[in-house]
């Protein structure tokens, strides 16, 4: 059976709880790549992130009939098993920060785009970011999710609310928290090699 | 604006490059601090799009695809023979149910041919008075009709025997029948239907050997 690109979510899923595999794949492939990237984001870690995406997509698998199309839209139901999963990994987790999903690592997670600058550019503009991941990871679960959501995956307050079940303006305001605390702990880090250095 | 309200508000709106509100912008231009702060921030927002972008093409590996496919069509040929097996089932009980009530008939039928009976293998006819027997029995033209003897039940069993035996007509009195004593001495071949105990139900007379 032929499947329009544009058909929705909830009629795919319908479909693929009849056992139509071709319209889970398409539903597979529509929405992994999103719920990776908040894992990703989220765990800081690929194996962790791949390890959800398969327990969310195989819950949509086994128990597709939890998805009820009029509380929400379909990725917003998946980000709600990605946020559960996410949890639980966190939980079991030592309190460490992971660097792992930086360029090159299991060759999965980031594009690097060649430019003329130089390696001490580079390395310096690597650090930078090693420290505002390390920032990103080291925030409370609700304040990182804000983050990963709105600055990172770059949804409107509007869907990041759909996503996190909560009011626009606790997105707000979480947000406006998550920066202020961010900032800080950016100082933090950055300072820390400076101080470091200042005791030898 | 003060600094505080500065940082409630200015940061809060901090999507743009300048702050939204024109006291927001008068304070930043008369606070250095706050102007750092701002600037910080600006910078931040700026790296947080940075790391976005690096993992902007992530995606799930392909494997996980494949294991997901994989568990799809277990799952669902799974579901399809549990399906099968629940409409054999129902099938059979439904077999079951036939066959029980099919059962049931045949029995509450046997049950009433044994309240009712025909006398299917032979019939009985009445006793009457005849002159061969002195004016009391006399069989039945045809062959295949019996007399019954008195205090046999009615009913005929399904399984009955037919035996011929040859006797004095006086020995018939032993059956219950009422004899002509100047004719006790012939002798006569009467067919006597038993029953499965072997207990004689009825009588003909087959012929006297006279």
């Amino acid at each position: 059976m032929q499947i329009e690109s544009q058909e929705r979510d909830d009629v795919l899923l319908k479909r693929s709880a009849k056992g139509d595999e071709e319209a889970f794949t398409l539903l597979y492939r529509r929405n992994q790549a999103q719920i990776y990237r908040f894992a990703l984001r989220m765990t800081g870690r690929a194996w962790a992130a791949e390890e959800i995406v398969q327990d969310v997509f195989m819950t949509l698998v086994r128990e597709p009939k939890k998805f009820d199309p009029t509380r929400g839209p379909l990725a917003a139901f998946l980000y709600g098993i990605a946020r559960n999963r996410v949890m639980k990994h966190l939980e079991r987790q030592p309190r460490e920060f992971s660097l792992e999903y930086r360029s090159g690592d299991n060759g999965t997670s980031e594009i690097e785009v060649p430019d003329e600058r130089t390696p001490a550019h580079w390395a310096e503009l690597h650090e930078r970011r090693d420290c505002v991941r390390a920032a990103v990871l080291s925030l409370p679960l609700e304040f990182r999710e804000t983050v990963v959501l709105c600055e990172l995956e770059e949804m409107s307050y509007e869907e990041a609310a759909t996503v996190l079940q909560c009011p626009v303006g606790t997105v707000r305001s979480r947000l406006h928290r998550s920066r202020a605390l961010l900032l800080a702990k950016l100082e933090m880090l950055r300072n820390a090699p400076k101080r470091a250095n200042a005791g030898y | 604006m003060n600094c505080e309200e500065f940082v409630n508000s200015g940061l809060a709106s901090a999507a743009a490059a300048e702050p939204e509100t024109a006291a927001a912008r008068e304070h930043l231009r008369t606070c250095p601090e706050c102007a750092a702060l701002y600037e910080r921030l600006l910078e931040l927002r700026g790296e947080l799009r940075e790391l976005g972008k690096a993992t902007t093409q992530a995606a799930t590996p392909s494997r996980v695809e494949m294991r997901l496919r994989q568990e799809f069509r277990t799952r669902h040929k799974t579901d399809k023979n549990r399906d099968r097996a629940v409409v054999a089932g129902w099938m059979l009980a439904a077999t079951t149910m036939v066959l029980a009530a099919g059962s049931m008939v045949v029995w509450q039928q046997r049950q009433g041919n044994h309240m009712n009976p025909t006398p299917a293998p032979v019939s009985v006819s009445a006793v009457a008075n005849g002159p061969e027997l002195g004016g009391t029995l006399i069989a039945a033209s045809d062959d295949e009709q019996f007399a019954l003897i008195p205090g046999a039940l009615p009913g005929l069993q399904d399984e009955t025997s037919v035996v011929r035996v040859q006797m004095q007509r006086g020995a018939l009195g032993a059956l219950g029948l009422s004899v002509n004593d100047e004719q006790a001495s012939d002798i006569v071949q009467v067919d006597l239907l038993l029953d499965t105990d072997g207990q004689p139900q009825a009588y003909r007379l087959a012929e006297s050997t006279d």
